[in-house]
């Protein structure tokens, strides 16, 4: 059993699971709360990732000695946190909010509309060429070791403020009064008005921290892996669907979950199956319907009664 | 009631619509194409003192990065050749989204469109061969000639469907897998191979010849895949053996392969060597450090064009695009020669596009530029090679 | 929000509970949208046609198109636009009239490319007649939508557009590499040249008569598509079209009203399927090659566009969104073409939004005059703002030099203003009326800024599909039942 090649690949398996959970976090709870699918929000995250750049540059750049790597770094994340989620309440308020009362397939088409409109307009701003993190410059890409498990600091950079994030927002979810707003909502719409929550308020707040995180994974995507485009958005959306899905739509735990799932998915298929890396979205898509045979409401989800 | 209307409405309907057909083709055996290809073929076109030059680029899509060097290149023939000339030349330039999500479908609007219009003799591009796959037809059908600077799939000239209508300033991949594929037996002495391709049929065309190549050989080759569209490297970059020597990536994006390269050395495996081809000829690509390999079609490092056009872009070669400099040049050249006597026709040029011989001296590709029968370069059998000094990629002996 | 047009007097939905809404909806159902004057006398009498006089009336012109046009606006036009149609009529028999929402279904229509190509090429050498070959790749193709709704049958709305989605980007992968596998008992067989994708396609052989060039192709189209929508018209008015409607306003009702909604589900996936099949092998005649990257999903948002724009289940309605859809891109290839398309388009939405006529006519003078006073202010403060020039040499461009801003160096200026434009455009729908009618000139002289220095620059590419994703929102929040499609409620 070769250990190494196992350690390896599970690392970069949770630093994508990582990725894919904030994003999934973003979809479940949109979806849980609206019963939409937010198609634009995989580039939202891309924003996220070019603002995190642009706060890069801002600041001289990563070779700047005048400011340390970790001011930053936290620099970078906040702007895209901030940014995207300003991001987010602005597409809720302008695509999605006139359609409450629409058949579901309109804010779907809608959706849409803002997907491609923000992935073109990110490549009329930003220009098709590829826009480079840097890290090496940036914050080093020391390799530490523990035995025969590798791992570099971007990546447990990554790891960790995803699991802080996560935290974050299941206690915020749990404890406070905003978020226990955002659970009657999305329990009930109708009711949750009725005892007199601004569901409005509520929605916006629930778009603005799903875009936030993403924003965030936006940012750790390009100091892992060094490279960011327009496009990226596509791909990294639809599979942090799938972790939603796989993880049960609706539920913040099961997105988690269901994000370190995939990311674990397609690392191993990649490092283990033949041609692993040529047909490594197929396997994803292929364990999604796998689960949604079996467990239809996805792992952690609950079954749902069709009501009429 | 309505159902007896919507029954003869039917009836009309069919009528009608093989009434309209019968009008128009009379005679069943027009199996012969159509009688106005053929026309524009040998249609008579006043030159006049500015002529037009059609050109198929990526200007946008996936692969705008490279087809905007395109771009860069054949403008700067064109400002310099109508600075110094009568004549003035203008690019109409098609669009063709190679690898955007429509597919093939803008390259075929772009060809039609070029092909209405009577003023264009001739045409630089289509720079993706699939895209050539698709539009030959309709160039063909138009009677236009043209000169390619960038695809590099063999069975493009010796599939013999379009002698005499396509030519390239870039040799095949026929040349340029073998010529990596040596290099890394004879001259590095390498056994350990592994190949990634990025699943554009570029890349898989020099993918499999170069495997074939070192397989016969004896060489030890493991083979992945990965998409243009990934970054994320670092799931395959664990499962490629820790005995690999040279890691061959034969892929169309720069700065994917600095991506690559950049995250070998991430994961603590910067001393695997890495061979680029043509498509990854690029300082970007380079700068990953001095393990670092690429092939690319013979430049002449010292022509003036070459220095010219660094000077006028920061000192950016944007290597890729010179061959398209190169075709430009040619079917400019030959529009001016099928032009001597004031008008010409599209047959014409493609017959002074095949008698092409501008002198080695005079062209940035390093050969003369003469085209043998099937279209391809006559004098280039060579790939340079060449390695990175850790910013950008000098020629070593291949 | 409130429906443009006509009598139609259905209350304002209100943001709050909605107690009663059956109720609500008994009322408004007798009252669904009619309009009045000219429109509504077209509408009815458009109505009241037999289904092949409905199609005549968009055939002939067809028919008539290559007679008054060169060949290669007919191409450029002409055939992409039926091949688009014909796409879009059969996903909205899937999405349409069932209400499934399918994003595998250009799978379908690749799978048909290379099947025709697989009987018609020389890859296997195989050059069988259309005659033969047509019902073989419908049939195939149909039964390709079978085996895709079989598992489908269980998973409702969202899920099952995953899955589709899924099998569509499996359909491409497998097409890509299929070149390199070793099938059990045939060995190595090269089923789609993988990358380099099927070559030399043959045109239609019926009976010896070839189906070859531009306008025969496009006749053929025309009348396909004629015999298709005449078939549609019928199925739509058959207890299986009746059947679907109930299936797609609400699932669970139907099945309580005993209607087999599983083989409902799989007759529309069969249907559509053996469309696109059709289709496919059309355009692989018309493309001479089947070729992976075509059967991707911009395609697919292409043929949603178009089904949006026309408006579910309006079938005429997809003719014409599929004529503009395909159309408009093309005019706008040539720059020439894009500025009246362009500044046409904010005239008509003026017109229409603007009334009464008096404080259009303040408006479109505010705006002048707000235009030539920050030009001037420019001018005399700030030179390198007016020192560009507009594109192109006619006289409109001449006269928009004294009236726009035209920076210099154009890059980050521009790029900045595009940003405020888009925030700019949000927060002004959010503001009251007064604020709007005060903002609305400096807004619109923002808008043909960006315009002007950006969006014309790179008409080709990034600024097409800018523009369809803003009509596709403009579109759900001004129309969500799109063009032509019939206004309808749904109870959640």
């Amino acid at each position: 059993m070769n250990w190494s090649l196992f350690f390896d690949l599970t690392v970069s398996g949770l630093t994508l699971g990582s990725l894919y959970a904030l994003i999934a976090l973003g979809y479940s709870m949109v979806y849980g709360i609206l019963k939409l699918l937010n198609f634009a929000h995989g580039d939202v995250y891309m924003i996220g990732a070019f603002l995190g750049w642009f706060a890069l540059h801002g600041l001289g750049g990563p070779v700047n000695p005048d400011f340390a790597g970790a001011a930053v770094l936290v620099v970078m994340f906040i702007t895209a946190m901030l940014g995207c989620g300003v991001l987010g309440v602005a597409i809720e308020r302008f695509a999605y909010r006139p359609l409450r009362n629409a058949p579901r397939i309109a804010p779907l088409i809608s959706a849409l509309g803002v997907s491609i409109f923000l992935q073109n307009s990110a490549l009329l701003v930003f220009g098709a060429s590829f826009r480079d993190y840097n890290t090496f410059s940036l914050i080093g890409v020391k390799v530490y070791h523990v035995g025969n498990l590798f791992f570099s600091v971007p990546q447990l950079l990554t790891v960790v403020s995803a699991i802080c994030l996560m935290i974050a927002l299941t206690v915020f979810v749990a404890r406070s009064r905003l978020g226990k707003a955002m659970r009657s909502t999305a329990y009930d719409r109708e009711a949750a008005s009725m005892m007199g929550i601004d569901v409005d308020r509520v929605i916006s707040v629930t778009f603005f921290i799903g875009s936030a995180l993403a924003g965030a994974a936006g940012v750790m995507f390009g100091l892992v892996f060094g490279q960011i485009f327009h496009f990226m958005g596509f791909l990294a959306g639809l599979k942090g669907f799938t972790a939603a899905v796989i993880g049960g739509i609706g539920s913040l735990p099961g997105a988690m979950i269901g994000g370190l799932v995939v990311g674990l998915a397609e690392s191993y298929a990649t490092g283990y199956l033949p041609q692993g890396s040529t047909f490594q979205n197929l396997y994803v898509f292929a364990l999604l319907i796998l689960v949604i045979l079996i467990r239809p409401s996805g792992l952690l989800g609950k079954a749902v009664v069709q009501k009429a | 009631m309505k159902g007896r209307r919507g029954l003869i409405g039917v009836v009309l309907a069919l009528t009608a619509a093989f009434a309209a057909v019968a009008a128009a083709y009379a005679s069943p055996d027009r199996a012969a194409a159509p009688a106005a290809p053929a026309a524009s073929d040998s249609a008579l076109v006043k030159c006049g003192k500015t002529r037009t030059i059609g050109f198929m680029v990526p200007a946008t899509g996936p692969a705008a990065s490279i087809g905007v060097q395109q771009v860069h290149w054949a403008q700067y023939y064109v400002s310099t050749y109508n600075k110094t000339h009568k004549t003035k030349f203008k690019l109409q330039t098609e669009d063709t989204m190679l690898g955007a999500p429509t597919g093939t479908a803008e390259a075929l609007k772009g060809a039609q469109a070029l092909v209405s219009n009577p003023n264009v003799l001739a045409t630089a591009g289509p720079a993706g061969s699939n895209e050539i796959v698709g539009v030959t037809n309709v160039l063909k059908g138009g009677g236009l000639g043209w000169v390619s600077g960038s695809s590099t799939r063999t069975s493009l000239t010796t599939d013999g469907t379009r002698t005499g209508f396509m030519f390239r300033t870039v040799p095949p991949d026929a040349i340029q897998g073998p010529t990596a594929a040596n290099y890394i037996l004879k001259k590095l002495k390498l056994k350990n191979v592994y190949i990634i391709d990025d699943q554009e049929t570029y890349s898989t065309g020099l993918a499999d010849t170069v495997q074939s190549v070192l397989r016969a050989a004896g060489a030890t080759v493991g083979r992945d895949g990965v998409s243009q569209q990934q970054s994320d490297f670092s799931s395959l970059i664990a499962k490629i053996p820790r005995d690999v020597q040279i890691i061959y990536i034969p892929w169309q994006l720069p700065p994917k392969g600095q991506a690559f390269g950049n995250q070998m050395k991430a994961a603590g495996r910067g001393s695997v060597k890495l061979m680029g081809a043509d498509g990854l000829f690029d300082s970007s690509f380079a700068g990953v450090g001095s393990h670092v390999y690429d092939t690319n079609f013979p430049l002449n490092p010292k022509s003036k064009i070459i220095s010219g056009f660094r000077k006028q872009h920061g000192g950016d070669g944007e290597y890729f695009g010179a061959p398209t400099y190169a075709a430009v040049q040619v079917a400019a050249t030959a529009v001016d020669k099928a032009c001597a006597s004031g008008s010409t026709t599209r047959a014409k040029v493609r017959a002074a596009i095949a008698a092409t011989n501008i002198p080695a001296s005079k062209s940035l590709i390093g050969v003369a530029l003469r085209f043998n029968k099937i279209g391809d370069l006559a004098t280039a059998h060579k790939f340079g090679i060449y390695k990175s000094n850790g910013t950008d990629f000098v020629p070593v002996a291949g | 929000m409130t429906l443009e047009g006509g009598s139609g007097q259905m209350p304002a939905p209100v943001e709050g509970p909605r107690i009663g809404v059956d109720e609500w909806v008994a009322q408004v159902e007798g009252k669904r949208e009619r309009y009045t004057g000219v429109r509504g006398v077209i509408e009815r009498e458009f109505d009241r046609l037999p289904p092949a006089a409905r199609v005549l009336v968009f055939a002939i012109p067809a028919a008539l198109f290559p007679l008054v046009t060169t060949e290669g606006n007919v191409f450029r036009y002409g055939l992409f636009t039926l091949v688009y149609a014909l796409l879009a009529i059969g996903l909205n028999v899937v999405v349409g009239f069932a209400g499934l929402l399918d994003l595998g279904y250009i799978a379908f229509f690749g799978f048909g490319a290379y099947f025709y190509g697989i009987l018609a090429s020389p890859q296997f050498n195989n050059h069988w007649q259309a005659e033969a070959a047509i019902p073989v790749v419908i049939i195939a193709t149909a039964f390709l939508g079978l085996l895709v709704g079989l598992p489908s049958r269980r998973l409702l709305g969202d899920y099952l557009a995953i899955a589709t989605l899924f099998f569509g980007q499996a359909f491409v992968v497998f097409v890509n590499n299929a070149n390199r596998i070793n099938f059990p008992f045939a060995g190595h067989v090269d089923l789609t040249g993988g990358s380099n994708g099927l070559a030399g396609i043959d045109p239609f052989n019926f009976f010896g008569y070839k189906v070859q060039g531009t306008r025969p192709l496009y006749y053929f189209l025309l009348i396909s598509i004629s015999l298709v929508l005449i078939l549609l018209f019928f199925v739509n008015d058959s207890r299986t079209g009746r059947a679907w409607r109930a299936l797609r306003e609400d699932p669970l009702a139907a099945e309580v009203m005993s209607i087999p909604v599983n083989r409902l589900k799989l007759l529309a996936f069969v249907f559509g399927a053996g469309v696109a099949g059709f289709t496919g092998a059309i355009y692989g005649t018309l493309a001479t090659a089947a070729l992976p990257g075509d059967y991707d999903v911009g395609l697919l948002i292409t043929i949603y566009a178009i089904m949006i724009l026309g408006g579910f289940g309006s079938m005429m309605g997809i003719v014409v969104g599929a004529i503009v859809v395909s159309s408009v891109p093309e005019l706008l290839r040539a720059s020439a073409n894009a500025r009246p398309l362009f500044y046409g388009a904010i005239a008509l939405a003026i017109l229409v939004k603007l009334r009464p006529w008096r404080r259009l006519g303040l408006e479109v003078a505010a705006l002048i005059g707000f235009g030539f006073a920050v030009h001037a202010i420019a001018a005399a403060a700030y030179p390198r703002l007016v020192h560009g020039s507009a594109i192109g040499s006619d006289f409109f461009a001449r006269a928009l030099d004294h009236w726009m801003l035209f920076p210099q160096n154009t890059k980050n200026i521009v790029d900045v203003a595009y940003i405020i434009l888009i925030a700019a455009i949000v927060v002004f729908r959010q503001l009251g009326q007064l604020w709007r009618t005060v903002l609305l000139p400096p807004l619109l002289y923002l808008l043909m800024f960006v315009w002007e220095n950006l969006l014309l620059v790179q008409i080709n590419g990034a600024t097409r599909l800018i523009l369809l994703g803003a009509l596709l929102v403009a579109l759900m929040n001004a129309r969500p039942q799109g063009l032509f499609g019939k206004a309808y409620v749904e109870i959640v």
